[in-house]
């Protein structure tokens, strides 16, 4: 069950993406609602998969590699829809959608089953800092993702090449106001989630070395951001190459501790 | 008989005869109803833009195109029919299809030519009726269709519209932004018109010759600077459009570059539209620097527009159904008024025959008189019955036009459902004309 609703929401993600891309096919445009329509299925059952995981195993998918994977994908699509809604504007599925359904296929990829157990007095505690730490992340993955596509159409209209990214993708202005939005959004929910997780650590259990690292490193990455951008007045192309930068090296610096880290059945 | 449009347009006739052609909005009504009545037609809506004039009709008992021509010949001063058209029935429809969908205009897929229809539609109601009225509000639904549904109205088709797209591309709406114009020409003026229309909130107006551009501000509640003075403001503008007539390139990236660190990372879109170029090339190679020229707008343009060309074959899917779709209500209105007329003919010869009959019978009993007569009616009625619910069928499945053609044809029904009180349409082809 767990599975055929991830592959679902999986499926779901990637015909989004698929719509969102029918201007590279037709000189059309996207169909707003249409894409609207099959990101909200994909959320929709992607939580009726977190809800049935949780009715299972009695607590929520936020503790081991493949119930938090699952989430933080959760996430992305969830800021992802809301962002497209209020905009009424769908180009960004063409990154974001593919990615939501890569950390899903990577959430089925890992163990559908709860990490190790949080001290009961601290598991609310514990619950609060990942949920917000993977919604920040989810912010930080918009930011980038708006990132990138604003370096992709920049190059683009520098180089006057009036192709279908000229036509269809939202003016570099919007994307800007996107990656402001999720870094400073992003920033909130990871300053919230590692302080929770800091006191977490120091009232009921020692936090892994490389946890912390990779924790502090993401947070002082976005933090970095979040100055560059709102006390700096960093905008448009260098906002949009360090946020995209930032986040890859959140990302490869995770995968090289998941390559040497000790554990496997968890996030870290 | 048939549906009828009798026009010139762009592809028949010169602008200066399209001008004189031209019928104004507040003239529409009165030149519909003069031709309503001069072409013996049942129903007029006259559309007339500055790229075509064109009637549309419901004949009546006659062709009422020699009528049109002679209309807009004594506009003219000569004769129209050598730049003109005339399309019937189903080709009259998709004509207007094609009209309101842009798919006809002289830049392909343009959407001003929907409200100009509608207009027209509106200002001709005195003189149009059932027919029309179905045409034209299926051919505004089928236009809205085709603009939703295919990508003819997609990207900016003019220089001016292609300015505005690239300049969007950048800043999303130019509502409030900051523009600077240099030049106070003919193409400046354009420029700062368009820059206005947008919502620029303030446009400043540099010349070399202070006063041109102060009579250039003052026309559109911008502000003029002298020309020394623009290059201070540059830190403040998002939008540079230059146009002036000086022979060499007069924006160098020394003068853009100064303005660069007061900006930060704030793009500064730049629009040379002088031909030969204000601006030098290497400027567009500064950072947050989105340098177009001319040729630019011009290759923004050309892709738009041949792109929009790629779309008709989908202009035509949505339009080919649509028509067949209107012919069936129509085939269905038209079968009505013919087959009552049928009927009333059917028992006048059967009322004649009865009673030369009658005539021959004088001996029988009024109880056999009335029996025979009730015998002549149901027999009359068993015979009618089939070819009336055989008719009825065609019509609802769109073949109604071509069976009501040759009951007319074989009956020799002529006209005589032209005057029906329910005022439904008579749709003969041309060829019983």
């Amino acid at each position: 069950m767990l599975v055929i609703a991830h592959a679902i929401a999986i499926t779901c993600y990637l015909l989004a993406a698929g719509l969102a891309a029918t201007p590279f096919a037709r000189p059309i445009a996207a169909p707003v609602r249409g894409v609207i329509a099959l990101l909200s299925a994909s959320v929709a059952v992607h939580l009726a998969a977190l809800l049935a995981y949780t009715w299972q195993f009695g607590e929520p998918p936020l503790t081991g590699l493949g119930p938090a994977l699952s989430s933080a994908a959760f996430l992305v699509a969830v800021t992802l829809l809301a962002v497209e809604a209020l905009a009424r504007e769908v180009s960004l599925t063409l990154v974001t959608a593919p990615l939501a359904a890569l950390v899903t296929v990577g959430a089925l990829a890992s163990t559908l089953s709860p990490g190790p157990a949080a001290a009961s007095a601290g598991a609310l505690w514990l619950h609060l800092h990942i949920a917000l730490s993977l919604l920040g992340f989810a912010a930080f993955a918009t930011a980038a993702a708006s990132g990138a596509m604003y370096l992709l159409e920049r190059r683009e209209l520098k180089s006057r090449r009036f192709g279908a990214i000229f036509r269809f993708f939202p003016p570099l202005e919007t994307l800007d106001r996107v990656n402001h939005l999720a870094i400073v959004c992003g920033w909130i929910a990871l300053t919230l989630g590692t302080a929770l997780a800091v006191g977490y650590s120091l009232v009921y259990a020692d936090a892994d070395q490389l946890k912390v690292i990779w924790g502090v490193t993401a947070w002082l990455a976005i933090t970095a951001l979040t100055v560059g951008r709102v006390v700096a007045g960093w905008q448009a192309a260098r906002a949009a190459i360090w946020s995209s930068a930032f986040f890859v090296a959140v990302i490869t610096l995770y995968v090289a501790f998941r390559a040497i880290g000790p554990r496997s059945g968890e996030f870290l | 008989m048939g549906l009828i449009v009798a026009g010139v347009s762009h592809h028949t006739a010169s602008l200066g005869l399209r001008e004189r052609l031209m019928v104004g909005p507040s003239d529409t009504d009165a030149a519909a109803r003069r031709l309503l009545a001069a072409a013996h037609a049942r129903e007029i809506v006259l559309l007339s833009t500055c790229n075509r004039t064109e009637v549309y009709a419901v004949e009546g008992e006659a062709d009422p195109v020699p009528a049109i021509w002679n209309d807009f010949s004594t506009l003219l001063g000569e004769d129209v029919a050598p730049f003109g058209y005339v399309r019937r029935d189903r080709d009259a429809v998709s004509h207007l299809f094609r009209v309101t969908a842009g798919a006809d205009s002289m830049i392909l897929g343009e959407a001003q030519i929907h409200g100009q229809v509608r207009d027209a539609w509106e200002r001709s109601r005195g003189a149009s009726g059932a027919v029309l009225s179905r045409l034209f509000q299926t051919a505004l639904m089928v236009g809205g269709r085709i603009r939703n549904e295919t990508g003819i109205g997609r990207g900016a088709a003019s220089t001016s519209s292609a300015a505005v797209q690239l300049a969007s591309k950048i800043f999303g709406s130019l509502n409030g932004r900051h523009a600077m114009v240099l030049g106070a020409g003919e193409m400046a003026e354009l420029a700062l018109e368009c820059l206005v229309r947008e919502g620029v909130r303030t446009a400043v107006v540099a010349n070399r010759t202070h006063e041109h551009a102060l009579a250039l501000a003052e026309r559109y509640r911008a502000q003029a600077l002298h020309y020394d003075e623009c290059w201070a403001r540059l830190a403040d503008v998002d939008l540079l459009i230059c146009s002036t007539a000086a022979p060499h390139a007069i924006v160098g990236v020394e003068h853009v570059v100064g303005s660069l660190k007061e900006r930060g990372d704030r793009p500064l879109c730049i629009l040379d539209i002088a031909v030969p170029r204000d601006v030098d090339p290497a400027v567009g190679a500064l950072s947050n620097v989105f340098l177009y020229d001319l040729d630019d707008l011009r290759t923004v343009a050309t892709a738009n527009i041949e792109r929009r060309r790629d779309e008709m074959p989908a202009v035509e899917e949505v339009i080919a159904p649509e028509v067949e779709k209107y012919w069936e209500w129509l085939a269905g209105l038209a079968a009505v008024p013919v087959l009552r007329t049928f009927r009333t003919e059917m028992d006048r010869l059967r009322e004649a025959e009865l009673a030369e009959a009658m005539r021959k019978l004088e001996h029988l009993s009024p109880r056999d008189r009335e029996a025979i007569e009730h015998f002549s009616r149901a027999l009359m009625n068993k015979f009618l019955h089939e070819p009336s619910v055989r008719l009825r069928a065609a019509a609802a499945n769109g073949r109604g036009l071509g069976v009501v053609d040759a009951l007319r044809y074989l009956f020799d029904l002529r006209a005589a459902d032209a005057s029906s009180a329910d005022g439904a349409a008579d749709t003969s082809s041309t060829e019983e004309r």
